[in-house]
């Protein structure tokens, strides 16, 4: 029973933060219909750039994350403007080879400034234990999961009662009429995706401590926000959000009760599973 | 539609390009025998993955599952079953091949769109790399280490250096004409009618999931066949390259670099960047690990950027303007 | 009030109009009328900006605007209230409202504009938290009219707002767009349906393949043989 509460505990709090990571994606493919697979070499890039500010400066991830996050929107904005938006519009399927090289040049620009020995960024934070019962909870994952949370639930707030969140979400039901109403639709494209990329800084300062990082993590970040958002059918905010609670949960009771590639494995098997019986995803036609 | 491919295999251009080439060995030192071997490996891995990617506009990263298999599952079986790695190569593009067939018959289920099969070979792809490096019968994360290639052909040896060469030669040629004849024949029209207006080939009547599970059964057995070779040439079966989806992701980047969808686009791509990214690689790689890696992003994103189609259509008309406004480039 | 001078547009390069001279005065209300493919909406969005001109001029209020982008005209108060509708579904009434209002301009009096639209359309304000993907045909035309009317337009332009709608609802929106002009609004009224504009509109433009065929009051229009040619494509 412990082993259950623990593991559902764990997958609960990793997983708000996987849900952000896809809200970014979801919210970037509504306006624009790109998906950006150098995604999880951005959420590098936020990390080691935490790791640089500590051994730079001694500081903590979640005080580096006033540098990072505008500094990685301004990066998101002009990587639209100067990439993706040439792209937009005719040869559409050429932003994936277009997005597989920029996780290259990012992947491999982190290798050849950092190394590619693991490495940890310490916080105050790290090894502080929180005990409920039976169930031990790492203090740095309840943070994540309460910030994750919290800036969801903003980003809907965000999405439903500002002119901003409107436009998104009109440039995302009818770009043409959006603009019609006079909404500068390549604006909003561009601020959503610089939004998606900021929000990796903050989901990265998050996931930062205790884990050590590698620079050839990215592919994996991405994977996982991919099966999150598919599984969330792409755009809806509530099944995004429940989709990275689900591949948390599986990732989680996968290392606890099974060993090997199996364990492992589950998230995947989960996905397939879920995709093979709701091939549109968990899709919450309300909540768009 | 076929004349084409017969005239291609009538073609003293092809005969002799291939002649050049095939004394390359007793010119060139063993350094760049060894480039142009890792050169003709990813011609015939990025003109393999054409079939699908370009020609029928599927993005598949699940590649790296079926060089893997190619390499890794047909390594293992020699060296844990004493399974002869000639059978071990046919066994290998069988598995391919169906692995190839179910993938395709999923994401015709799924139906997120155009990028569905993106992202659904990509989780394939993770997941592949996940079993290999944690099953101990395909090495695990430790890899693979092959018996010293002693030139015996019955063993799948080729005398490594000039044999291995030869060998990646004919695979790389092989490669390249299946794709010449795919795009002459009429499965290479309706992949084509399939990557252009899905919707308006099913409306005609064309049976789509057929033909994206035949072109990807082709595609997935000729990277695995291509799979088998490259690891017999390296010896050493190292997971985190033959399964890992950079491998993947690099044939899609050289396949871009050169030309999606054409015969000779992918095979482009691959002799222009891989020479290079060795010789970065050999002169620099100790000093700056992954440059190759970088070099070849910057490229990729470049060519897009400035010409989307690829560099062979960009040679194609400088080539016509070059020669006089009377000649049109061949289509 | 708007003056379109020797305008040539299309897309692509490839021009859909060729050589259209038109005029509205402030206070008119004009039809443009043409069959279908005859570059009615092509028109009407070169002057919302979302096609560019090739070659001419678009004055509004004595000011090129043939360079704006279509936020800047959506600003100076040119609105076009598109074919089809296109509300946005998944949005309720009072968000699409708002959105119609998004502009630099009007937004600072949205509240009151709203009072108004909802005044204009009682059955709209009954339903404010409503999806508008959940509204009939009529009642979605009613919302786009409404959204357009929210962005405070100076040249209301309707695409085809009888399109698709049971007689009764295209009388109840020929009513509105009449108490829109009593009350001094400058509208563009595009229509496949002669007769019906014919009887609201006080000047019309036909346009044929690309080209102004007939222009004229109503009667001229009515009268001259070329608007049936022009319908029938002959």
């Amino acid at each position: 029973m412990t082993e259950l509460y623990q593991a559902l505990a764990q997958g609960l709090l990793i997983g708000a933060t996987y849900g952000l990571l896809a809200l970014g994606m979801g919210l970037v493919y509504g306006v624009s219909g790109v998906v950006n697979f150098s995604h999880g070499d951005f959420i590098s890039l936020g990390m080691f750039m935490c790791l640089a500010l500590y051994s730079a400066f001694a500081m903590d991830p979640y005080v580096s994350i006033i540098i990072t996050v505008p500094l990685m929107t301004a990066i998101g904005a002009l990587v639209y403007i100067f990439l993706i938006r040439p792209m937009v519009g005719h040869q559409f399927l050429m932003v994936v080879q277009l997005t597989l090289g920029l996780s290259l040049v990012l992947q491999n620009g982190i290798l050849m400034v950092f190394g590619g020995e693991p490495a940890r960024t310490p916080s105050f934070v790290e090894s502080k234990l929180i005990i409920l019962g039976d169930v031990v909870l790492r203090v740095p994952h309840i943070v994540a999961f309460v910030v994750s949370f919290a800036l969801a639930i903003g980003l809907y707030i965000m999405l439903r009662s500002t002119d901003f969140g409107r436009s998104i979400r009109a440039v995302h039901q009818n770009a043409h009429a959006a603009a019609l109403m006079g909404i500068n639709v390549g604006r909003v494209q561009v601020l959503t995706f610089a939004l998606g990329i900021g929000i990796l800084a903050l989901a990265a300062a998050l996931l930062l401590p205790g884990t050590p990082i590698q620079p050839t993590q990215g592919l994996r970040y991405t994977v996982i926000t991919l099966l999150v958002v598919v599984l969330g059918g792409m755009t809806n905010f509530v099944g995004i959000m429940l989709g990275g609670l689900i591949i948390g949960i599986a990732e989680a009771f996968g290392t606890i009760y099974l060993d090997g590639p199996i364990g492992l494995l589950l998230p995947y098997i989960i996905f397939v599973a879920i995709m093979l019986f709701l091939p549109k995803g968990l899709t919450w036609s309300s909540a768009r | 539609m076929r004349e084409e491919f017969y005239k291609t295999l009538s073609s003293p251009i092809w005969w002799g390009a291939l002649v050049i080439a095939a004394i390359m060995p007793f010119v060139l030192s063993s350094y760049y025998v060894h480039i142009l071997t890792l050169a003709l490996v990813y011609v015939a891995l990025a003109s393999s993955w054409n079939i699908v990617g370009g020609m029928a506009g599927q993005i598949s990263l699940a590649h790296s599952l079926f060089i893997g298999i190619g390499s890794m599952f047909s390594a293992a079986l020699l060296l844990k079953l004493g399974i002869n790695m000639w059978f071990g190569l046919v066994i290998s593009a069988l598995i391919s091949g169906i692995l190839g067939a179910v993938i395709a018959w999923i994401d015709f289920r799924f139906q997120l769109g155009h990028l569905s099969f993106v992202l659904i070979t990509l989780a394939f792809a993770e997941m592949g790399s996940i079993v290999v490096e944690g099953w101990d019968f395909l090495g695990g994360a430790s890899g693979l280490l092959l018996p010293k290639d002693t030139g015996n052909f019955l063993a799948f040896q080729f005398g490594g250096g000039h044999g291995a060469f030869w060998m990646m030669l004919g695979l790389a040629a092989i490669c390249v004409l299946v794709n010449v004849a795919i795009l002459n024949s009429p499965l290479g029209y309706y992949l084509r009618t399939i990557r252009d207006n899905e919707k308006a080939a099913q409306a005609i009547g064309v049976n789509i999931l057929r033909y994206k599970i035949t072109a990807m059964v082709i595609s997935a057995m000729l990277a695995s066949v291509v799979g088998t070779a490259y690891v017999r040439y390296l010896t050493f079966a190292d997971p985190y390259l033959l399964i890992s989806p950079v491998i993947t992701i690099e044939i899609v980047l050289f396949a871009t670099v050169g030309g999606l969808g054409r015969a000779y686009g992918p095979a482009l791509g691959a002799l222009l960047l891989v020479p290079l990214g060795e010789i970065l690689r050999g002169k620099l790689g100790s000093t700056l690990p992954g440059l190759h890696y970088f070099i070849y992003g910057i490229v990729v994103i470049s060519v897009i950027l400035v010409t989307p189609r690829g560099l062979l259509p960009l040679f194609e008309r400088l080539w016509a303007r070059w020669r006089g406004p009377a000649v049109a480039g061949k289509p | 009030m708007l003056e379109i001078d020797n305008l040539v547009a299309g897309y692509g390069g490839v021009p859909v109009l060729r050589d259209i001279n038109a005029k509205i005065a402030a206070g008119e209300i004009v039809g443009l009328l043409g069959a279908n493919n005859a570059g009615k909406t092509t028109l009407i969005n070169s002057l919302s900006g979302m096609v560019k001109p090739i070659s001419g001029r678009i004055l509004f209020l004595g000011e090129d605007i043939s360079k704006l982008t279509p936020q800047a005209r959506v600003e100076l108060g040119i609105v076009q209230v598109p074919e089809g509708r296109l509300v946005f579904p998944e949005m309720s009434i009072r968000e699409n409202l708002l959105l119609g209002g998004i502009n630099a301009h009007a937004r600072k009096h949205r509240p009151q504009q709203m009072e108004k639209v909802i005044g204009l359309f009682p059955r709209l304000g009954e339903r404010l938290t409503q999806s508008a993907g959940s509204l009939s045909g009529g009642e979605q035309q009613m919302l786009a009219i409404g959204r357009g009317l929210m962005a405070e337009a100076k040249l209301l332009m309707l695409d085809e707002p009888s399109l698709g709608l049971s007689p009764l609802f295209v009388q109840y929106i020929f009513e509105i767009i009449d108490k829109l002009h009593a009350d001094g609004l400058t509208i563009l009224l595009v229509e496949q349906n002669l007769n019906l504009t014919l009887r609201h509109a006080e000047r019309c433009y036909v346009l044929e393949r690309g080209q102004v065929a007939v222009e004229g009051d109503a009667e001229t229009v009515k009268n001259d043989p070329r608007t049936r040619s022009a319908y029938l494509g002959l």
